[in-house]
C-alpha cells in the first residue's frame, strides 16, 4: 500500500492527500454524521409490535386536523381506549390535505395500505376499490337513527346501489363577518348577497374588503359552488345531467364580476386555503366564508375583534339560501384488505360514529356527525361555549340542519362531481369572468364543454 | 528432489490461476461484468415501470387499477386536443429555455469571479450554495410566503416607505416610471403598480410564469456554477500560459481559448439544467398548482392532474410520455456535440 | 491586472449574486423568529421585530416556533431518516456507478458510448410517471412505509446520472497511468482500485454531492411510499405536519427549511474545497 502511495506522490497525482487520508477522512466524517442516524434508524426497522402484547392491529390514515387538540385526543386517547377494549393496537398516520388523493391511488395501485382511509370529500371515483359500506351504515342507523341527507347523498351511488364510503362527519360552512365594520358602513348584516354587494365598496374604501376567493383551492371551490346554488345555478340535476349552462349560473357570474370590481382585491386570485383565514385574522377582511377555524383561531389568539365576529348562514340569493359542507369526513375500507381486517375496521368506524359526542366536543364543534342523532342537545352544547358573544355558535345547528347541501346537489356526489371539484373548474370559470377574459355566457358555455366529457366518461364506466 | 507429479500440480494450479486472471482481463468479460450490476438495476427499477407506463398510456386505465382496455394512440391524440395540454407544452418549453439562458450566463460569470481566491470567498461560496442545498419542496414553500397574496415581503418593500424615520422613499414610484416606458413598446402591456392592490405574483398569469422561471433559475444556479468551476479548473495551465506568452489580450484569450474549452462544460450544464427544469414537478405544484386557471401548467403537473387527480391514468401516462422523446433528442444531440468539441 | 483591481472586480460581480441567492434565507430567518401577532400584521415592517401590546406570545423575536418543530413534530427523526437514506443511496450509487463508468470509459469503444448515453437517458423518465407502478413493486416486496423502499428506488435516478458523469471523468484520465500500473504487474481491477480511484476523487466527490442532493430533494416517492410520520424524510414530513388543513405554520416552516439548508450548504462547501484542491493539485494539470 505504502509503495503505491509513494508512486502516486511521485507522479504528483494526489494533490497532497494520500488515498489513506482521503479514505480516513471520508469514513470518519461519514460515521460522525450518520453514525447516530444509522443506529437509530436501523433499530427503528425492528418490527413495531415486538414489545406489545395486543393481538390485532388496525392502521388508520387521515388528514392532520386543523384543531391539533382533536388529533391529540384521537391518536392518544380515543384509539388507545378502543384498542385496549378490543385487544388491538391502533396506529394513526396523518397526511396533508393536498396529498390525500395521491396517497389513496398509490395504495390502490400497490393493493396494500391502511385498513381505514379517511378522506375529506366523498371519493366516488374509488368505488371499485372499496367495499360496500352498507353494512356499517345500517348498523349505525340501527343504533342512532337514520343518516342525514348530506351524508346519504354524498356516499351512496344510486346507479350501483353501493355505499362507496362511510359518511363520518361534515363541517358546516358559516359566513364570518365583522359586525363592527358592517355597522360602520351602515349595513346591518350580510343577510343576502345583495347586502354583501352593497356593503363591499364601502368596506373596501375603509380598508377592510370582503373576502371571497377565486383561486384553485378548497375555500374558493366551496364558496363559489355555494354562491351558484343561491342563484339557482347547479352543476348537475337530480339525474346527473350537466346543467351548468343556465341563467342561474350566468347571474352568479355577473354578481361575482361586480363584486370583484367594486369590493375585492387582486389577491383573491392567488389565495391558498389559509389566505382567507390569514386575511381575516390580520384584521383586514370584513367577511369570509369558512368553517369555524377562523373564529376559533381568533379566540385562541385573543384577537381584539374576536368579540365582534359573528356567524351567520350563507347569504340568501335570488333563488334560495343554501350552502355546502366545508369538508366531509368519509372513511373508506379497501376491498383488498383481509376479511378479518375489514371486520375490525367496520367495528371501529361504527363505534366512533355511535359515540360521536366525544369527537364533536373535542373538535370544538368543527365536526358534525353525518348521523344527526348520534349527538343530542346540539343547541345546548353550542350555546354553552364560553367564548363571547355567548350563543354565537348556536347558528351552526341551524346551518347544519337547513342550509347545508352535499356537493352535486340536487344530485348525488358522484365521480364526475368529484373530478370537477378536484380540478377546480368552478373557481376557474369565475376567475375568467372576473378578470374580463370571458363574458358570463361564454364562461358558462365553456364550463359545460369541459364538464360534459367528464360526465360522459364516468357514465361509460357505469358509475353514473 | 525431482517430482514430476508435484511439478505438474503446481503448473496446473498456476495455469488455472492465470486462466482465471486472463478471464478477468479479457475485455469481453470484464467490461460487461463491471457494467452489468448498474444496467440490471436500472432495467429493473426504471425499465420495468417505464414499460408499464407505456402500456398504460395505450389503455384507458383509471388510477388505481394498472390495467385497462386497449385504446391504441387515442390518449395521445386526445391529450393534444385539450387546450390545457397545449398550454402545458408551451410552458414547459418556455420555462426551460428562459431559465437556462439565465443560468448559463449567470453561472459563467460567477464561476469566473470565484475561480481566483479572495478574502471572504469561503463565506460567499456558502451563501451561493444555499439555494441548491435547500430541499426544493421546502424552499419553494418559503417562496410561497415571500410571494404570498397578502403578506408578500416583495410587495411590502415596493409599496411601503423603505427609509426608516419617514424618509418617504417608495420603491413602486421609480418602478412605475420604468414600467411606463416599457409600456410603450409594441406587444408589451405592463400596467402600473397600485399600492392598494399590489401585484399578485402567483395570481396573475404572466407574473406567475415569471415567478416560476426566477425561482427555478435561483435554485439551479449554484449547481451550474459548481460545474462551471470544475470545468474552468480543468483547463490546463499550459494553455493559459501559452496564450499569455503569445501576448493575447484578455478578450482574445477569452474568445479563442477559454470559450471553446468551456463549451463542453457549458453544454453539460445546459443539459442538466434542461433536465432539472423540464422534469421538475415540485416547484409549479407547490407554487401555483398549475393556476391561475391552468395558465402555468407544465407537462409534469398536467400529467399528475390528469392521471392522479382526475383518475385518468392512461391519459396521464400519455401526457408524461410526450416529454420523454423531446428530452431524449435534446440529450443525444447535446452529448454528441459535447464529445465533438471535447479536448482530451 | 493588479491584485486589488482583480479582487475588487470579484467582489463587484459576486456581491449581487450572493445577495440575491441568499436573501430568501435571511428572510426565512427573520420570519422564523416572529410571533404570530408580529407576523400576521400587515402594518408591521417585515425586516424588524415589533412586539404588539398584549401579544399572548410575549416579546418578538421568539424561539417558540422554532422549538415547536423539535417538540411537537418528529423533525429530528426526519433529519436522521434523510441522512440515513441519502448516505446509503450514495454508497449504493458508488458501488454500481464507479465500475460501470470505468468500463464504459475504458473498455468498450463505440458500443460503450451508446450504452452510456442509453443509461443516461433513463434518468429522463419523470417520477410522476413511475410512482404508481413502482408503488406496486414496493408493496409486493413488503417495503411499503419503510425507509428501505426509498433506499431501493432512489438509486434508479442517481445511478444513471452518476454513471454518465463518472464515464466523463474517467475518460479524461490518460491511458498511460493504468498501463504503467499494469506493466508493473497489477491486474486491471487492481489498477482501477489503486490508481484510478484515488485520482478520481474529485469526480467521486461530485457524484457523492449530486447524488445526496438528489435524494434530499426528492419529494414524490417520499410522500407516496411512506405514510408514518416517524419514518418520513424531510421533504415529506415538513409539508405534512406543518401544514394542517388550512393553517400554515409559517414560522416553523421557515425554521424547518433553514436548518437542513445551512447544514447541507456547509457540508457541500467543505467538499467543494477538496474538490477544487483535487483539481488544482491533481491530474488535470
Amino acid at each position: 500500500m505504502a509503495e503505491a502511495d509513494d508512486e502516486l506522490e511521485e507522479l504528483e497525482l494526489t494533490g497532497g492527500l494520500t488515498r489513506r487520508d482521503i479514505i480516513r477522512r471520508g469514513v470518519g466524517g461519514f460515521l460522525v454524521l450518520y453514525g447516530g442516524a444509522l443506529t437509530k434508524t436501523a433499530v427503528a426497522g425492528v418490527p413495531k409490535f415486538r414489545h406489545k402484547e395486543l393481538k390485532h392491529n388496525l392502521r388508520i390514515i387521515q388528514w392532520s386536523h386543523f384543531v391539533p387538540a382533536y388529533d391529540t385526543w384521537f391518536d392518544n386517547v380515543y384509539t388507545k381506549k378502543w384498542g385496549a377494549k378490543h385487544d388491538t393496537d391502533v396506529s394513526v398516520d396523518h397526511i396533508n390535505l393536498a396529498q390525500l388523493p395521491a396517497r389513496a391511488k398509490a395504495e390502490v395501485a400497490a393493493r396494500s395500505g391502511h385498513d381505514i382511509f379517511g378522506h375529506l370529500s366523498p371519493q366516488a371515483g374509488l368505488e371499485d376499490n372499496v367495499i360496500n359500506h352498507r353494512e356499517v351504515v345500517e348498523e349505525v342507523q340501527h343504533k342512532v337513527g337514520k343518516v342525514g341527507r348530506v351524508g346519504f347523498k354524498s356516499c351512496h351511488n344510486p346507479r350501483t346501489g353501493k355505499w362507496h364510503g362511510f359518511p363520518e362527519n361534515f363541517v358546516p360552512d358559516p359566513v364570518h363577518y365583522r359586525r363592527d365594520l358592517f355597522h360602520q358602513v351602515g349595513v346591518k348584516s350580510p343577510n343576502t348577497w345583495e347586502d354583501v354587494l352593497h356593503a363591499a365598496p364601502k368596506l373596501k374604501a375603509i380598508g377592510h374588503p370582503v373576502g371571497i376567493g377565486m383561486s384553485n383551492e378548497l375555500d374558493s371551490n366551496m364558496a363559489l359552488i355555494a354562491l351558484l346554488q343561491c342563484y339557482g345555478g347547479f352543476i348537475q340535476n337530480a339525474h346527473a345531467r350537466v346543467t351548468i349552462n343556465s341563467k342561474g349560473t350566468r347571474d352568479a357570474l355577473n354578481f361575482m364580476h361586480s363584486l370583484y370590481k367594486k369590493g375585492l382585491t387582486n389577491e383573491v386570485f392567488a389565495w391558498t386555503a389559509s389566505s382567507n383565514n390569514q386575511g381575516y385574522l390580520a384584521g383586514r377582511l370584513s367577511l369570509a366564508l369558512n368553517a369555524i377555524s377562523i373564529v376559533r383561531s381568533a379566540e385562541d389568539g385573543h384577537l381584539p375583534f374576536a368579540k365582534s365576529t359573528r356567524l351567520l348562514p350563507i347569504p340568501k340569493g335570488p333563488d334560495r339560501r343554501l350552502g355546502l359542507e366545508h369538508v366531509m369526513g368519509v372513511y373508506t375500507i379497501w376491498n383488498f384488505t383481509s376479511k378479518a381486517q375489514q371486520k375490525l375496521a367496520k367495528r371501529f368506524i361504527a363505534d366512533l360514529e355511535i359515540n360521536y359526542q366525544a369527537a364533536f366536543k373535542h373538535s370544538k364543534y368543527y365536526n358534525f356527525p353525518a348521523f344527526p342523532n348520534a349527538v343530542h342537545n346540539y343547541r345546548q352544547q353550542l350555546g354553552a361555549d364560553p367564548h363571547p358573544p355567548k350563543g354565537k355558535y348556536r347558528i351552526l345547528d341551524t346551518i347544519a340542519r337547513k342550509y347545508t347541501a352535499n356537493i352535486g346537489f340536487p344530485g348525488y356526489s358522484n365521480a364526475a362531481i368529484d373530478e370537477i371539484f378536484n380540478t377546480f373548474l368552478i373557481p376557474q370559470m369565475f376567475a375568467q369572468v372576473a378578470q374580463g377574459k370571458m363574458t358570463p355566457a361564454e364562461a358558462a358555455k365553456a364550463a359545460e364543454r369541459e364538464m360534459k366529457p367528464i360526465f360522459a366518461k364516468w357514465r361509460r364506466r357505469k358509475k353514473i | 528432489m525431482y517430482d514430476p507429479g508435484g511439478l505438474e500440480a503446481v503448473a496446473r494450479g498456476e495455469l488455472e490461476r492465470r486462466r482465471a486472471r486472463d478471464l478477468l482481463e479479457e475485455r469481453r468479460f470484464l467490461a460487461p461484468a463491471l457494467i452489468a450490476p448498474a444496467v440490471i438495476f436500472i432495467a429493473l427499477l426504471v425499465g420495468v415501470p417505464l414499460g408499464l407506463a407505456v402500456y398504460l398510456s395505450l389503455t384507458d386505465a383509471t388510477a388505481g387499477s394498472l390495467t385497462g382496455r386497449w385504446v391504441g394512440l387515442h390518449n395521445f391524440v386526445d391529450a393534444w386536443h385539450n387546450p390545457n395540454f397545449r398550454t402545458a407544452l408551451e410552458n414547459t418549453i418556455v420555462f426551460t429555455l428562459v431559465t437556462q439562458a439565465l443560468i448559463v450566463v449567470g453561472a459563467a460569470v460567477l464561476a469566473h469571479a470565484l475561480i481566483r481566491p479572495f478574502r471572504g470567498r469561503w463565506l460567499v461560496r456558502f451563501l451561493i450554495l444555499l439555494p441548491w442545498a435547500a430541499p426544493v419542496a421546502l424552499s419553494t414553500i418559503g417562496f410561497l410566503w415571500i410571494l404570498d397574496s397578502q403578506f408578500s415581503v416583495l410587495n411590502w418593500t415596493l409599496v411601503h416607505d423603505v427609509l426608516p424615520g419617514g424618509g418617504h422613499l417608495y420603491l413602486y414610484k421609480p418602478v412605475n416610471s420604468v414600467l411606463g416606458v416599457i409600456d410603450h413598446l409594441p406587444w408589451v402591456h405592463t400596467g402600473k403598480i397600485n399600492p392598494f392592490n399590489p401585484p399578485q405574483w402567483l395570481g396573475q398569469a404572466t407574473l406567475a410564469k415569471i415567478s416560476i422561471i426566477v425561482i427555478q433559475a435561483w435554485r439551479i444556479l449554484p449547481f451550474a456554477t459548481v460545474i462551471f468551476l470544475a470545468g474552468l479548473s480543468s483547463i490546463p495551465a499550459e494553455i493559459e500560459d501559452a496564450a499569455r506568452i503569445d501576448g493575447a489580450t484578455a478578450f482574445r484569450k477569452f474568445w479563442y481559448v477559454t470559450l471553446p474549452l468551456q463549451l463542453p462544460i457549458a453544454v453539460v450544464t445546459l443539459l442538466f439544467g434542461i433536465v432539472f427544469t423540464a422534469t421538475d414537478m415540485t416547484v409549479v405544484y407547490v407554487l401555483t398548482n398549475g393556476g391561475p386557471f391552468n395558465s402555468t401548467q407544465v407537462l409534469t403537473t398536467w400529467a399528475y392532474q390528469t392521471g392522479i387527480v382526475s383518475s385518468s391514468l392512461g391519459q396521464g401516462a400519455a401526457v408524461s410520455l410526450y416529454l420523454l422523446p423531446v428530452l431524449v433528442v435534446i440529450a443525444v444531440l447535446m452529448l454528441r456535440f459535447a464529445r465533438r468539441v471535447e479536448v482530451t | 491586472m493588479s491584485r486589488l483591481r482583480s479582487h475588487g472586480l470579484s467582489y463587484l460581480v459576486v456581491g449581487p449574486f450572493a445577495i440575491v441567492l441568499a436573501f430568501p434565507f435571511y428572510w426565512m430567518l427573520i420570519t422564523a423568529l416572529k410571533t404570530n401577532g408580529d407576523l400576521y400584521n400587515p402594518d408591521h415592517v417585515p425586516f424588524k421585530f415589533t412586539t404588539m401590546n398584549g401579544d399572548p406570545e410575549g416579546h418578538s423575536p421568539t424561539f417558540r416556533h422554532v422549538t415547536f418543530i423539535f417538540h411537537h413534530t418528529h423533525y429530528v427523526r426526519w433529519l436522521e431518516n434523510t441522512a440515513f437514506v441519502g448516505g446509503l443511496v450514495v454508497v449504493i450509487t458508488l458501488v454500481l456507478a464507479v465500475p460501470a463508468g470505468y468500463a464504459l470509459a475504458r473498455l468498450s469503444g463505440r458500443l460503450g458510448q451508446s450504452v452510456g448515453i442509453g443509461i443516461f437517458l433513463t434518468y429522463l423518465v419523470p417520477p410522476t410517471l413511475l410512482f404508481l407502478p413502482l408503488s406496486r413493486v414496493i408493496s409486493k416486496l413488503g417495503l411499503q412505509d419503510r425507509l428501505w423502499s426509498l433506499v431501493l428506488v432512489y438509486p434508479s435516478f442517481t445511478v444513471p446520472f452518476s454513471t454518465w458523469l463518472l464515464m466523463g471523468f474517467f475518460k479524461t484520465i490518460p491511458f498511460d497511468i493504468e498501463d504503467a500500473a499494469m506493466i508493473d504487474g497489477c491486474s486491471r481491477l487492481k489498477a482501477l482500485w489503486r490508481v484510478i480511484v484515488p485520482i478520481s476523487v474529485p469526480g467521486i466527490l461530485t457524484v457523492v454531492i449530486f447524488s445526496f442532493s438528489l435524494c434530499v430533494n426528492e419529494f414524490i416517492y417520499a410522500i407516496t411510499f411512506i405514510s408514518g410520520s416517524t419514518h418520513r424524510t424531510l421533504s415529506a414530513g415538513v409539508p405534512t405536519d406543518l401544514i394542517r388543513g388550512d393553517v400554515f405554520f409559517w414560522q416553523s416552516l421557515m425554521a424547518a427549511t433553514l436548518i437542513p439548508s445551512i447544514l447541507l450548504a456547509l457540508l457541500y462547501n467543505c467538499f467543494l474545497d477538496r474538490f477544487i484542491a483535487g483539481f488544482t493539485g491533481g491530474a488535470f494539470r
